[in-house]
């Protein structure tokens, strides 16, 4: 898997690493902490470009395909 | 229906026309209702059915499978069982499994190859030595077998193994658990499902649940592929995609899935005889030979949910390097197939075994890295639960609240991240 980091490119997942999935608008702090919701067909998950730019990042994914489909910096609008 | 195995029937079968040997269990249409129905055949389903039907006397049951008997992990874990955790809710159930596994073939009339060779734990600090020394105290306090092995015991127990190879983390001693060992996986799964299809369990593949029919606060019946099935009772035991079924219920459940890849190389002579577990500060590798020669191993998780099924490249890399950094003797074998399971990974680590959202309606999933070694006791306990409505002692710690309360069971002490559980 490939992951295109808006600084650097596309670039080999091993560069990355995975942080945790986006917890739900408005969850509180239990359930942002121990909830997940897993849909099969999209997750968003925050990660950093830790082997790069250290840049922290939302990814759009699809992990049932294995997709990633789109990438924004953490911060910056949908 | 149930052919009896025994040597004398072996030797007739071998002199025989080839035309003993019957399907081990049949390819019944699902029914319009049944008393309780178990959703996934793979070894936790199958072994709850089967203890529901045999200890409890319950007669209308089915297990529906989305696919076939033993897809899932019961096929595509690295076969170790062991009962060698710290924890005593973790212990005393795992050692509830390890008896079990030791008189399984006999009970299930078919032979799973339980093999006590041993799990040896390698320590590459004296910090882990500690660690083990207590792990170890704590096994033995609870009635189950474990030694500490120095530099010279370890030598003497794994011939295999070259202590003064060169390491980049050097092994100076082992935890052992000697009846710790293998069992061969699929005959797991088939050995559960023939056992359960003689005691009248109805084993539907192809058989996909889509949804849950509920009335008056109870639930009355699974939406399947093949149509309605109405039920008095519906158990989950779909490990690796119980996130997806938390969804499907619309409940937010402690669980993400991820994958865990093994790897088996080209069979060779006898090399090892016992199971290594090598785990220090740049990955680890668990590693034992099969009875066809293969060297099976495996490892960390892929570090990311996903259902894929295929493992990524780069931890494929990160556990063949400690295999061969332990065993530089098998360097140039080369690998034969290599494959990946989605892992149910929860907040603390242990499995989960409750209630799930109605009365009538129960969980069996959550198990990490813990499923298939767990298989036994999960089947009899969960059994247990669905047919008196009180869960034994020895699953009450898998609550679902626990973590709202606080009795978390972190083997680790990862903290409530499920890729580093």
């Amino acid at each position: 898997m490939r992951i295109s980091c808006p600084h650097c490119g596309p670039r080999h997942v091993e560069e990355f690493e995975f942080r945790s999935l986006v917890p739900a608008a408005g969850a509180a702090a239990f359930e942002r902490v121990y909830e997940r919701v897993n849909l099969p067909g999209q997750s968003l998950e925050y990660w950093q470009h830790v082997h790069g730019c250290r840049a922290w990042l939302v990814l759009d994914r699809d992990p049932s395909a294995g997709e990633v489909r789109t990438v924004r910096l953490l911060g910056a609008a949908p | 229906m149930l052919q009896r195995y025994s040597a004398l029937a072996l030797a007739r079968a071998a002199l025989g026309r080839g035309d003993y040997w019957r399907p081990l269990w049949g390819r019944p249409a699902p029914e319009a209702a049944y008393d309780v129905v178990v959703v996934g055949a793979g070894g936790h389903g199958l072994a709850t059915a089967y203890h529901l039907a045999r200890d409890h006397g319950i007669k209308r049951i089915a297990v529906l499978e989305k696919r076939l008997v033993g897809y899932g992990n019961v096929g595509r874990n690295t076969t170790i069982v062991r009962s060698n955790y710290l924890l005593p809710e973790n212990h005393y159930f795992y050692e509830d499994s390890l008896r079990r596994w030791q008189t399984l073939s006999r009970d299930l009339n078919y032979n799973v190859m339980y093999s006590p060779r041993g799990v040896v734990d390698l320590a590459t600090s004296d910090d882990e030595m500690t660690a083990y020394a207590r792990r170890g105290n704590a096994m033995r306090l609870a009635g189950i077998d474990a030694e500490l092995l120095d530099r010279a015991a370890l030598a003497r127990f794994v011939p295999a193994l070259d202590l003064d190879a060169p390491r980049r983390f050097p092994i100076i001693g082992a935890l052992l658990q000697r009846r710790g060992g293998t069992v061969r996986h699929d005959a797991v799964a088939w050995g559960y499902a023939r056992a359960a299809a003689a005691l009248g369990v109805h084993i539907v593949e192809d058989c996909e649940v889509t949804g849950l029919r509920t009335a008056a606060g109870m639930a009355t019946g699974v939406e399947t592929s093949r149509g309605y099935v109405a039920a008095n009772r519906i158990v989950f035991a779909v490990a690796g995609h119980t996130g997806a079924i938390g969804t499907l219920l619309g409940l937010r459940l402690p669980v993400e899935t991820h994958l865990l890849q093994a790897m088996v190389t080209e069979p060779v002579k006898p090399l090892l005889d016992t199971v290594l577990v090598y785990m220090h500060p740049h990955g680890e590798v668990y590693l034992s030979q099969s009875d066809r020669g293969g060297l099976v191993m495996g490892g960390a998780l892929d570090g990311f949910p996903s259902y894929t099924r295929e493992g990524q490249w780069s931890r494929l890399e990160d556990v063949v390097q400690s295999a061969v950094a332990l065993l530089p003797q098998i360097g140039a074998l080369r690998l034969l197939r290599q494959w990946a399971g989605t892992n149910d990974q929860t907040m603390d680590g242990s499995p989960l075994i409750d209630r799930l959202g109605w009365d009538n309606v129960f969980l069996n999933g959550g198990w990490c890295y813990g499923g298939f070694k767990a298989i036994p006791a999960s089947g009899a306990a969960c059994a247990r639960f669905v047919a008196t409505g009180t869960a034994p002692d020895l699953i009450r710690a898998f609550r679902l609240s626990r973590f709202a309360t606080g009795h978390l069971l972190d083997e680790k002490g990862a903290g409530p991240f499920p890729a580093r559980q």
